[in-house]
C-alpha cells in the first residue's frame, strides 16, 4: 500500500481538528512535537490502496518565529517535508486566512487548499470564483464542509493526485515592491553561492531574513557568505527607509495583504451584509459592560457544577466499584502478605488513578464546547483585566477555577494557554486552589474546634488565603523568573457555532486516554510507594501481640459480644501502633523538630506525609493514630482530637493552613510534571510551597495562641 | 492619535504600527496594516481589553497593545456603511507600489 503523508496547516478555527476527525475518525492518537508541549495530532486512513497519515498541525496565523505554534508548523514542513500540506481556510474569512496561504506559498511546498466551511459560504450567499483563485495561488483548492462531512473524498482524491504528481503545483510566485524584490532577489542570489545551502529554498529564506527572523538569521550567519548578506539586508534596510518610510518587514506584510486584498476583489463577491452578524448580535448581551461579568460568572459556575456536581456521584461510584472488586478478589487470596499488596496496594493504587476520570471527562467536554463555540476567547476578554494585575492571562481563569475542584484536570486544562511562562505560572497557581479533598480537612477540624456559627468564616478565610497565595505566587513568579516571555493579548474572537457533537467527545477522550497513559503510571507508582512505606516494615513483635492477644481475648470467660468488641479494639489498636512502626510513622517522628513550632507532634506528621498520596488522607490517618487509647470511648474523630492534649483550636487552624499551602497530593505532582515537561520546576516549587505553608502556618499558629 | 484612546464607535484609519517586534508582528499578521480601516466596537466590562472589528473580523487587545498603533480618527460620514467589507473600495488596493 502506497503511504501518504499529509499536514493540515491553517488559522485557528479554520476548522482543521474537524477536518481531521473526520477524515480520521477514530484512528488519532496525541502525542508532542519534539521539545515543546504542543500537541500533535495524528491519525491515518485508508483510502483507494493508499494509507494516508495525517498531521494536525497547531493553528497559526503566520510563518514568523513568534511563537512556538509557527516554530513547530516551519519545522514540521521543511524537515519532515510531508507529500502534501493541505492548508484550511475558512471559506467564510478568506482574507485572513489567506494571509497564510501565501506564506505557504513563499515555502513552495505541495499545496492543496481545502476551503473549508463550504456549508456557511453558502449560505452566507458569498460567491467565490474558485478557478480564478486557483490560477492566482497556483494551487488547486477543494471546497469541503468538515462539519456536513462534504467534499472529503474530492479532498482525498486531490491529495493522491497532487503526492502522484498528477496535478502540478505552480509554484506561483507573488512579487512584492519594487525595493523589496530587488533586495529578494539580490539575497537569493548570493544564498545561491554557498554550496552548503544549495538544497535551500533560496527565495524564502531571503524574503525570511528581510522579515527580520531570527531563526533564519542563526541559521545562515554560519556560512562565509553571511558577511555579504548581512550587508544586502542593510542596505534594504535603508532603501526601505528612505523611499517608503518603514521596514521591509512591514513592506513585506503590507505586499501580502495588497496581493491577498487584490485576489479578494477579483474572485469573491460578498452580499452586502446587515450592519451586524448573529455573533455581534450576542456579544452585544454576552460582552455587554453590565451583563459580561454576570455571564462569564454563571458560564463557569456552570462548568464547575458540570465536572463537579454531576462528576461526584460517578466517583462515588467508582470508587464503590473498587471497593466492591477488592471485597470479591480479597478472600480467594490467603496469603495475607500477598492480599494486602494485592488489595490495598494495586487495586486502591489503580482506583486512586481510575476515580478522577469522571471529572477530567466532564471538565474536558465542557472546555471543548465552550472553546470550540467561540465563548472562551470572549471568556478571557472579560476577565482579562483581573489575570493581568497579577500577570496572568485572561485564559488563565477558568483553570485557576477548576483548581478549586481538583488540580489534575485543571493543570490538564492550561493547554488553553500558548505562551510557556503563562502556562507555568498558572500551574502554579493552582494548587493554591483549595480543591475538594482538602475539604474533608476542614470540615472535620472547624466541627472539632469551632462553633457552628464560626465554622463557615473560618473555612472562607482559608479558601481566601488560598487564592490570596496563589495570586502572589503568580505575581512574583511573573514579575522574577518568568518575566520575559508573556504572550501579547491579541487575540480574535472567532464567530460563534455550535461545536459537534464528535469532536466534543473526541477532545474528552482524547483528555482522558492522555491522563491515563502519562500520568496514570507515575501516580500509580507514587501511591504504592506512599502505601507500602505505611504499611512497611512489619513489625513481629506487633504481630506475636496480636496473636497472643487474640488467643487471651478468644479463651476470656466473657459473653461472645464483649469478645468481638474487645478484638475490634485490639485491632484499632495494633493498626495504629503498626503505622506508628511503619517508615510512614518513622518519617513523622523524623519531622517533629521541624513541625513542632506549628503546634505539630509526629502524629500530625503522619498524617502529613501519607496526606501526599491524596489529601482526603489526611483525615482516615488522624482517624487511625488518634484512635490509640480513646478505642474505649466509641466516640468520633473530633470528640477525640478535641479531648486530645496534643491538639487545640489553634493547631487546628495551623493544621488547615498547612494542609492547604503544603505539597501537593502525588496525582497533581504528576500531572504537573508531564505539563511542565520536567522535574526541576516541579522539585523547586515544592520547596516553595513547602516553605510558604511553614511559614504561613508557623505565624498562623503564633497568632492564634496569642489570641486564644 | 492613539487607538487606545478612541471611544467605542468610533471609526480610524490606522497610521503605523509601532510595537515591540513581536506585538507589532502579530498585529501585522491579524490584518492591521496601514491604512486598514476599523471600528472600535467596545471595551471590556473593566475597562481592558479593546474590541475592533475590520475586514469582517473580530480582534481584542490590551490598552498597552493599542498604544502602539496610530490612527486616524475618521468622521463617520467618510466611511463605507459595510463595515469594512472592502471589496468595492477598489482604490486603497495597490498602495501605488
Ligand atoms: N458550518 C461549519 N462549521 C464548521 C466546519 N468545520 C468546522 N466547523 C466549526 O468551526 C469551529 C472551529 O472548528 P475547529 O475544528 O475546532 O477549528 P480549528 O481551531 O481549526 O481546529 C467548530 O465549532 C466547528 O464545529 C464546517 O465545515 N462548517
Amino acid at each position: 500500500m502506497k503511504e501518504i503523508r499529509v499536514a493540515l496547516a491553517g488559522n485557528p478555527n479554520a476548522g482543521k481538528s474537524s477536518l481531521f476527525n473526520a477524515l480520521t475518525g477514530a484512528h488519532q492518537r496525541v502525542g508532542n512535537f519534539s521539545g515543546v508541549t504542543i500537541e500533535k495530532h495524528e491519525g491515518y486512513l485508508d483510502y483507494r490502496e493508499c494509507r494516508i497519515t495525517v498531521v494536525d498541525l497547531p493553528g497559526i496565523y503566520s510563518l514568523t518565529p513568534y511563537s512556538p505554534e509557527e516554530i513547530v508548523t516551519r519545522r514540521y514542513i521543511i524537515d519532515e517535508r510531508p507529500n502534501v500540506v493541505v492548508n484550511v481556510v475558512e471559506g467564510t474569512n478568506l482574507e485572513r486566512n489567506l494571509l497564510l496561504t501565501v506564506q505557504l506559498m513563499e515555502m513552495e511546498v505541495d499545496l492543496l487548499v481545502a476551503l473549508n466551511m463550504i456549508d456557511e459560504v453558502e449560505q452566507k450567499g458569498i460567491s467565490i470564483d474558485i478557478d480564478q483563485l486557483e490560477k492566482l495561488l497556483g494551487s488547486h483548492i477543494v471546497p469541503t464542509s468538515a462539519r456536513q462531512r462534504k467534499g472529503l473524498d474530492d479532498l482525498l482524491d486531490h491529495i493522491i493526485s497532487v503526492s502522484d504528481g498528477r496535478i502540478e503545483i505552480r509554484k506561483n510566485k507573488m512579487t512584492f515592491s519594487p525595493q523589496v524584490e530587488k533586495a529578494v532577489e539580490s539575497i537569493a542570489g548570493l544564498l545561491g553561492h554557498e554550496r552548503d545551502l544549495s538544497k535551500a529554498n533560496h527565495r524564502w529564506l531571503a524574503i525570511k531574513l528581510l522579515e527580520n527572523d531570527r531563526e533564519i538569521y542563526s541559521q545562515v550567519q554560519k556560512y562565509p557568505v553571511w558577511v555579504k548578506v548581512e550587508l544586502a539586508i542593510q542596505e534594504a534596510i535603508s532603501e526601505c527607509g528612505l523611499l517608503q518610510g518603514t521596514d521591509p518587514e512591514v513592506l513585506i506584510t503590507e505586499d501580502r495583504h495588497a496581493f491577498v486584498r487584490g485576489a479578494m476583489q477579483e474572485c469573491v463577491r460578498q452580499p452586502r451584509v446587515s450592519r451586524a452578524t448573529p455573533s455581534e448580535k450576542i456579544d452585544m448581551v454576552v460582552l455587554n459592560r453590565v451583563l459580561g461579568l454576570p455571564i462569564f460568572f454563571f458560564v463557569v459556575w456552570a462548568i464547575f457544577q458540570l465536572t463537579f456536581t454531576l462528576g461526584a456521584p460517578l466517583m462515588d461510584a467508582l470508587e464503590y466499584a473498587f471497593a466492591l472488586l477488592s471485597d470479591t478478589v480479597a478472600p480467594h487470596l490467603p496469603n495475607p502478605v500477598l492480599r494486602s499488596i494485592f488489595v490495598d496496594g494495586v487495586i486502591s493504587g489503580v482506583g486512586s488513578v481510575v476515580v478522577f476520570l469522571p471529572n477530567i471527562v466532564l471538565l474536558f467536554m465542557g472546555l471543548s464546547f465552550l472553546e470550540a463555540s467561540g465563548y472562551m476567547a470572549r471568556a478571557a476578554f472579560v476577565i482579562d483585566k483581573v489575570m493581568h494585575r497579577f500577570g496572568l492571562h485572561g485564559k488563565s481563569f477558568i483553570p485557576m477555577i477548576t483548581g478549586f475542584g481538583c488540580s489534575i484536570p485543571a493543570i490538564m486544562a492550561t493547554r488553553t494557554l500558548k505562551s510557556r511562562s503563562d502556562r507555568l505560572a498558572t500551574i502554579m497557581t493552582i494548587p493554591f486552589m483549595s480543591c475538594g479533598a482538602k475539604l474533608p480537612v476542614y470540615v472535620l477540624l472547624t466541627g472539632a474546634f469551632f462553633p457552628p456559627t464560626m465554622a463557615a468564616n473560618v473555612m472562607f478565610g482559608i479558601y481566601l488565603l488560598g487564592i490570596v497565595m496563589g495570586l502572589w505566587t503568580a505575581w512574583i513568579l511573573k514579575s522574577t523568573v518568568l518575566k520575559s516571555e508573556s504572550e501579547p493579548f491579541v487575540m480574535e474572537l472567532p464567530p460563534y457555532r455550535w461545536p459537534t457533537f464528535t469532536s466534543v467527545i473526541l477532545q474528552a477522550r482524547m483528555k482522558a486516554v492522555m491522563y491515563l497513559k502519562k500520568a496514570g503510571t507515575l501516580i500509580l507508582g507514587a501511591v504504592m510507594v506512599i502505601w507500602a512505606s505505611s504499611n512497611y516494615p512489619h513489625s513481629r513483635a506487633l504481630e506475636a501481640e496480636l496473636a497472643r492477644e487474640t488467643v487471651r481475648i478468644e479463651l476470656s470467660p466473657v459473653a461472645q459480644e464483649q469478645k468481638e468488641q474487645a478484638l475490634r479494639h485490639l485491632q484499632a489498636s495494633m493498626e495504629s501502633r503498626q503505622l506508628e512502626y511503619s517508615l510512614a510513622g518513622r518519617s513523622g517522628k523524623l519531622l517533629e523538630p521541624l513541625i513542632r513550632p506549628l503546634g505539630f507532634d509526629w502524629r500530625i506528621g503522619i498524617s502529613l506525609v501519607t496526606g501526599l498520596a491524596a489529601k482526603e488522607v489526611v483525615v482516615s490517618t488522624l482517624g487511625t493514630i488518634f484512635s490509640i487509647g480513646h478505642a474505649e470511648e466509641q466516640s468520633g474523630l473530633s470528640a477525640i482530637l478535641r479531648s486530645d492534649p496534643g491538639f487545640s483550636r489553634a493547631t487546628a487552624l495551623s493544621l488547615m493552613v498547612f494542609v492547604l499551602l503544603y505539597i501537593p497530593c502525588v496525582a497533581a505532582m504528576g500531572v504537573m510534571k508531564k505539563e511542565v515537561g520536567s522535574w526541576k520546576p516541579v522539585l523547586l516549587y515544592s520547596g516553595y510551597v513547602l516553605l510558604v505553608a511553614w511559614v504561613a502556618s508557623f505565624i498562623t499558629y503564633r497568632l492564634a495562641l496569642l489570641f486564644a | 492619535m492613539k487607538l487606545s484612546e478612541l471611544k467605542a464607535g468610533d471609526r480610524a484609519e490606522v497610521t503605523s504600527v509601532l510595537a515591540e517586534p513581536a506585538v507589532r508582528r502579530r498585529l501585522m499578521d491579524m490584518g492591521l496594516v496601514r491604512g486598514t480601516e476599523l471600528e472600535v466596537l467596545r471595551f471590556a466590562p473593566l475597562g481592558d481589553p479593546i474590541e475592533i472589528r475590520y475586514k469582517g473580523l473580530l480582534l481584542t487587545m490590551r490598552l498597552n497593545e493599542a498604544e502602539g498603533i496610530t490612527v486616524n480618527k475618521l468622521a463617520s460620514a467618510e466611511v463605507c456603511t459595510d463595515g469594512g467589507g472592502g471589496i468595492r473600495r477598489r482604490h486603497r488596493f495597490g498602495r501605488g507600489a
